[in-house]
């Protein structure tokens, strides 16, 4: 199970980046807006018809994540407050959020998602941000692997009670860690180097194209959900 | 693709594209400069080679021509250095020749840009940063990848490349700038021999349109290429000139400091100047 981009041919995937993040921002606010228990529950199930019409492999994390949030809801309103149809209610509310994002993270490309927020104007160092960041977790997964076989060599014993496993994560953590720190000055410069941090918008290399169905989409989506907060709060 | 056809105002063949002139450099904390008095310049069109022992400031030299010592990383700068005619200790010195210096550090894997998820966006992530049109991208991008001999690669994933894979990209990244200075910091450090050979091939090609200074103890393969040769020692420069003057010289090749070929002759009985390279030795012996 991974999470994060799945390549794909979806309409999801070809659509323009501000797409499936317009669908998962108003799908979490109109998981709150919409009235429990058949609000959350009509936008869950819209979300999950997105799911399997995409073909994105998000279902399984996406209960995994949301089973303990489930546990919890069911104990407390459907044991403890004798309202099982509430419990529902606000598990079908934490299913759709969880749902939402998770499949946007899947269908959208970090990279199209640089170039598109460059397109507008949004400075660099923000979609930077967001995109070193999802690169930098491979990368220091496979650093941990080197650094844990390093450190086998070396004798560490990583198997066994659960004592003896936490006991071994400090091995791993403290080289990781440091690694990391002393990259940073080095990674500063080069990026320097290489023109960041100037002064002249960056040009995005492959800008991802939108259309006037998307844009109506997404103004529907925005319109839809100010409209929800003011039915449910003013 | 040169200075001059870049900018037709900009001409490099009249100026000296770096002058160092008594330039120390101190970095925060440090109780020595790490380069201490250095007077040098670089004119276009040349290979300079700075070399010396590790920690003897051939690093820090580049980091200071290409303006971000002391700006990135704290310290002290004495003496006037001037790159591209801005003087490096001004205010946001590097930000004005950003593009215009192509520095390239030893470890590739640091270098990565981080939002590319392809080659060939890893090589325009330079170009893009100094917000040139994308066709001006697309053709740099295209030569840089062809003379890096990275183009087979373009598709692929740059966090998924080998090391030498790795530091091929980040140079035709350099490339893709297209700069009128190169400072390339122990460039072929992660390349197999048969790369680095090619590397070092390539550089009078670069030379043809900008200035390379090159810093490195690959000295066998430098000599190759390099019209003029810095040698520092501890931070100081200890001699300059041709690389037959510098590295031929007997206290150079006694220190070690010179090519294998000359310490060949050197142990074999010659006198000096040695021959520097496997041609200068046949040519001696012959002679």
């Amino acid at each position: 199970m991974s999470v994060g981009f799945v390549p794909g041919s979806g309409p999801l995937h070809r659509a323009h980046p501000f797409t499936p993040l317009a669908i998962a921002a108003s799908t979490a606010v109109l998981a709150f807006a919409l009235p429990v228990p058949f609000g959350p529950m009509i936008l869950a199930g819209v979300l999950l018809l997105l799911v399997l019409v995409e073909r994105a492999p998000v279902l399984k994390p996406a209960l995994l994540t949301a089973l303990p949030f489930w546990f919890f809801l069911y104990v407390i309103h459907g044991v403890f407050g004798k309202h099982p149809v509430i419990a529902l209610g606000l598990s079908a509310r934490v299913f759709a959020i969880v749902l939402g994002f998770l499949l946007a993270l899947a269908t959208v490309h970090p990279g199209r998602l640089v170039d598109a927020l460059a397109e507008r104007g949004v400075p660099f160092s923000f979609s930077f941000l967001l995109t070193a960041t999802l690169q930098a977790v491979p990368r220091l997964r496979a650093r941990a692997t080197e650094i844990l076989a390093a450190q086998r060599c070396r004798g560490l014993r990583v198997r066994g009670s659960i004592w003896r496993r936490a006991a071994a994560v400090i091995p791993l953590a403290v080289p990781l860690v440091l690694s990391a720190v002393a990259e940073v000055d080095e990674r500063a410069i080069a990026l320097e180097a290489r023109g960041m941090g100037g002064v002249t918008n960056r040009t995005p290399l492959h800008p991802p194209p939108d259309s006037a169905v998307q844009r109506l989409i997404r103004w529907g989506l925005a319109a839809g959900t100010v409209t929800a907060i003011a039915v449910r709060f003013v | 693709m040169g200075v001059g056809r870049r900018d037709g105002h900009r001409n490099c063949r009249e100026i000296r594209l770096i002058t160092f002139d008594r330039v120390s450099f101190t970095y925060p904390g440090a109780d020595r400069c790490a380069i201490e008095n250095i007077s040098f310049f670089i004119e276009p069109g040349s290979v300079t080679l700075v070399t010396g022992s590790l920690g003897s400031g051939c690093s820090t030299l580049l980091l200071v021509a290409a303006g971000l010592a002391p700006h990135l990383t704290g310290g002290t700068l004495v003496g006037k250095a001037v790159t591209l005619g801005v003087e490096v200790g001004a205010q946001a010195a590097h930000r004005q020749i950003a593009g215009r210096v192509g520095l390239l550090l030893p470890a590739p894997w640091t270098q990565l840009s981080g939002v590319a998820f392809s080659v060939a966006d890893e090589v325009a992530f330079g170009p893009a940063n100094l917000g040139r049109p994308r066709d001006r991208i697309a053709r740099a991008v295209e030569r840089a990848m062809a003379l890096a001999g990275v183009s087979h690669l373009a598709e692929r994933d740059p966090t998924t490349l080998s090391g030498g894979e790795l530091q091929r990209v980040i140079l035709a990244g350099i490339i893709a700038l297209e700069p009128e200075v190169y400072l390339l910091d122990e460039p072929a450090v992660e390349l197999d021999p048969e790369a680095a050979d090619a590397f070092y091939r390539m550089l009078p090609e670069l030379a043809r349109e900008a200035a390379v200074v090159l810093a490195t103890t690959d000295t066998d393969r430098a000599v190759e290429v390099a019209a003029r040769v810095i040698l520092l020692e501890r931070g100081r420069c200890i001699a300059q000139g041709t690389p037959d003057g510098v590295l031929g010289s007997e206290k150079t090749v006694s220190a070690s400091a010179s090519t294998t070929v000359a310490q060949i002759a050197h142990a074999a009985g010659l006198s000096g100047p040695f021959p520097l390279t496997p041609e200068a030795l046949a040519l001696r012996f012959n002679a």
